[in-house]
Parts: C-alpha cells; structure tokens; sequence
C-alpha cells in the first residue's frame, strides 16, 4: 500500500468514527460545559485531537470511550484556559438556555433544568452512565475515580434530582 | 445446570445502580415489594434523564484537518531550562530518599510508594534524555520478561527499557517518547493500589494506575498530556503468570 492509498484509508476510518460518534460527542460535551456554543468548540478540539492520534487507537471497538475521553479532556483544558465563572442558573447566555428549552415539554424541561443544575462531580458520571451506558467500573476508570466513589456520587444525582424535580412540582 | 447467585437487597439495588441493562439472575426481586418497587423507580427515573439529556445535535462541522504522517512518532523537543533545573532538583530529591532508603533502621520499604516512584523516575539519568532511537526489541524482552508482562510496541516509540527495584520487587522501567519529552513508566506487578493516585514533582507530573493485581506509574513533563499514553499501555501490558 502506497502511503497515498495509507492516508487515504486513514481519512475515511476517521471519517466512519467521527459519523458515528459525533452525537455522543456533542452531548458529553453538553452536559459537561452547559453550553451548546461551547459544546461546539470543545467537539471541534476534541475532533483534531483526535485526528492527530487516530493511529493510537488500535480498535475501533474502543473507539466511544476513546473519543469521549479526548472531549473530557479539551473541555478541562478549555476551562482551564478561561477560566470561566460557575454557571448561574438565574442569569444564563442564550446559548446556555439552549440547552435547557429546545423541547416544549415542561416535564422533561424540569428535569433538565435539575440535571443542568447538579454538580459537575454529580452529573458527569449521570451522563457516563444514563445516556452513554457505561458499567460504573468503566466510568471509574474514565474518571479516575474508584468505583464505590462513581456509585455514591450516582446514588446522590439520582437523589438530588428526585428531590429538585419534587421542589419542581411543589413550587 | 448452573444456579444465579442468591442477592440481598443491598446487592441487588448495588449491582441495579452500577451496571445499566443489569439482569436480575437471581430474581431478587420476584419475592421483594420493596425492591421491586425500588427497582420500577430506578429505571422510569432513568428512562426520563436519558430523555431529558438527548439534546439535538447541531450538524457536524468537520474542522480542516492538518496533514498527518501515516506512520509517525512524537515530534521531538530537547527539554527547556526550567525543565532541567526541575528534573536536577528531583534528581536531589532522588538522591535524598536514596540516602534515607540505605540509612540505619531504614527497611527498603520506607517512603511512601507514590514517593518512590517519584524518587526512581531520576534513577537512570541517560533515560531522560530526548530521543528518537527505539530500544532493540531485545533490550525491551530482557526488561520485560514474559513472567512479569506481555507487552506489544504500540505505547509509543520506547527509547529506554531497564530492569529496576521497588519495594524489592522487580520493576520494568521504560520510557517512551511524549511531545514533551520522555515519559517513565514502571511496570509494578505487585504493587496493588486501590485507586488512580496522581503524583506531583518538581515540574513533573503522572499517575499510578491500579491494574489488575498490580499497578502502572506514569511520569512525565508538567505539561505533557498523559491520557493518550495512559490508554495505549492499559491496552498492551498484560501482566504475566
């Protein structure tokens, strides 16, 4: 194989990754940031980091944890390189608010509202778990955590949520 | 004909809550109100969270890609000032815990193992050294011999493969190239640590990562990312028997 057929095929591994993955992508970095805007910043970084060192990745098979690991890592690195404010759930950017109506459905917009309101330590691991399927022993790893702590954090999303969706419905 | 473990209400909510699509073998909860009812709030509790967090996703806009050589190694870089005087100053550090190490009524256990491993990157100075030469695989079978761990290449262009001591036991040492310069790595079969412990040095930083039975210790440049390393050796040493 010449080296032209090689980066040839190389692009297109990357391409088939990136079509599959990209939805998981955007969203980890969603609900990690809080941001859409910056979602799509963080994705964007992630996505040539990514290409740079496609070549590490021996299997595909790893390929979601592998890219999902690269976007928590550029969102680290963008905050770090801002230095941005806690987000107030009172006065939110246009781009921040994005993320808590896009649906007209009250129901899920409460919920969403509570999750977008957990801590990042709680809500990190909610997103490994719920929405990308990871086994708790995974996300320890992902996290660098042990996986007692990764099960008492979920223990405490799902309760705060409960109990921030009940204030929800009282109120 | 094989028989599902019996659970108790604590492991069945436990193995509920840690794995998603958690299959209840057992069936815990066929005889249980309270975890059935448990159970029934868990998974609508869950099904509505993952509802609420598939946002839509904007379409993909594909950055512009750089170029890339289809078989490269890690650009080279010859390490900084700062960046000497750092590792001369660990390298004092590593003179200091040896000294303690060989001192009366010292056993060679003494020093924390993060300690250790911080003392030890030091340990062979000609390690540290920039470089683009790999190791012969020879040299890299003589340092990792198959009853410690199998090991393939693909951790990175290796350019030092040693065989060292910690705690008494012997120790893989390699060092790989990163984009910061050389990153040590200890293979520590039998050093088993209970979770990821960071390591902090004078201008260094890494990781010890538990690993089966054993543990990995990852060191390089404070500004090196390690992750990419982290993942390729998780996935190319497997401890021997």
């Amino acid at each position: 194989m010449n080296s032209n057929e090689a980066a040839g095929n190389r692009r297109k591994r990357f391409d088939r990754l990136v079509t599959v993955f990209h939805a998981d992508m955007f969203r980890y970095a969603a609900w990690l940031c809080r941001d859409k805007s910056i979602a799509e910043d963080v994705v964007q970084e992630a996505l040539l980091r990514a290409w740079k060192s496609l070549d590490a990745l021996r299997e595909d098979a790893a390929a979601k944890q592998w890219l999902l690991t690269i976007v928590r890592r550029e969102n680290a690195r963008y905050f770090e390189r801002r230095r941005l404010e806690t987000v107030d759930i009172d006065n939110l950017t246009a781009s921040q608010s994005a993320l808590l109506a896009e649906v007209p459905n009250e129901e899920l917009n409460d919920l969403r509202e509570a999750i977008f309101e957990l801590d990042d330590d709680y809500r990190e691991p909610l997103v490994l778990q719920v929405l990308m399927g990871y086994s708790t022993n995974e996300i320890a790893a992902m996290m660098e955590l042990n996986q007692g702590a990764v099960l008492t954090r979920l223990h405490r999303a799902r309760s705060k949520l409960k109990s921030l969706t009940a204030n929800e419905v009282n109120s | 004909m094989s028989q599902a473990k019996e659970m108790n209400c604590e492991e069945y909510r436990h193995a509920l809550t840690a794995e998603p699509g958690f299959k209840d073998e057992s069936r815990h909860a066929d005889d249980c109100v309270e975890c059935r009812g448990y159970s029934a709030g868990i998974l609508a509790l869950d099904a509505d969270i993952a509802r609420a967090m598939k946002i839509s996703v904007p379409e993909l806009r594909m950055p512009e890609l750089p170029n890339v050589d289809v078989v490269s190694f890690p650009a080279r870089r010859f390490l900084s000032r700062p960046v000497w005087f750092g590792l001369a100053a660990t390298v004092l550090l590593a003179a200091m815990v040896g000294l303690r190490l060989m001192g009366p009524g010292m056993d060679e256990t003494a020093g924390t193992l993060e300690e250790q491993v911080l003392a030890h990157v030091d340990h062979e100075p000609d390690a540290l050294l920039p470089s683009s030469t790999p190791v012969t695989d020879r040299r890299l079978a003589d340092a990792v011999p198959g009853n410690i761990a199998t090991m393939n290449r693909d951790i990175g262009l290796i350019t030092f493969a040693a065989f060292c001591k910690i705690n008494g036991q012997d120790v893989p040492h390699l060092v790989v190239q990163g984009e910061r310069g050389p990153i040590t790595i200890l293979l520590m079969p039998y050093e088993k640590v209970a979770a990821a412990t960071p390591l902090n040095g004078v201008n260094i930083h890494g990781v010890i990562l538990p690993v089966g039975d054993g543990s990995i210790a990852i060191i390089g440049d404070r500004e090196e990312s390690l992750e990419d390393v982290q993942q390729n050796i998780l996935h190319s040493v497997v401890w021997g028997t």
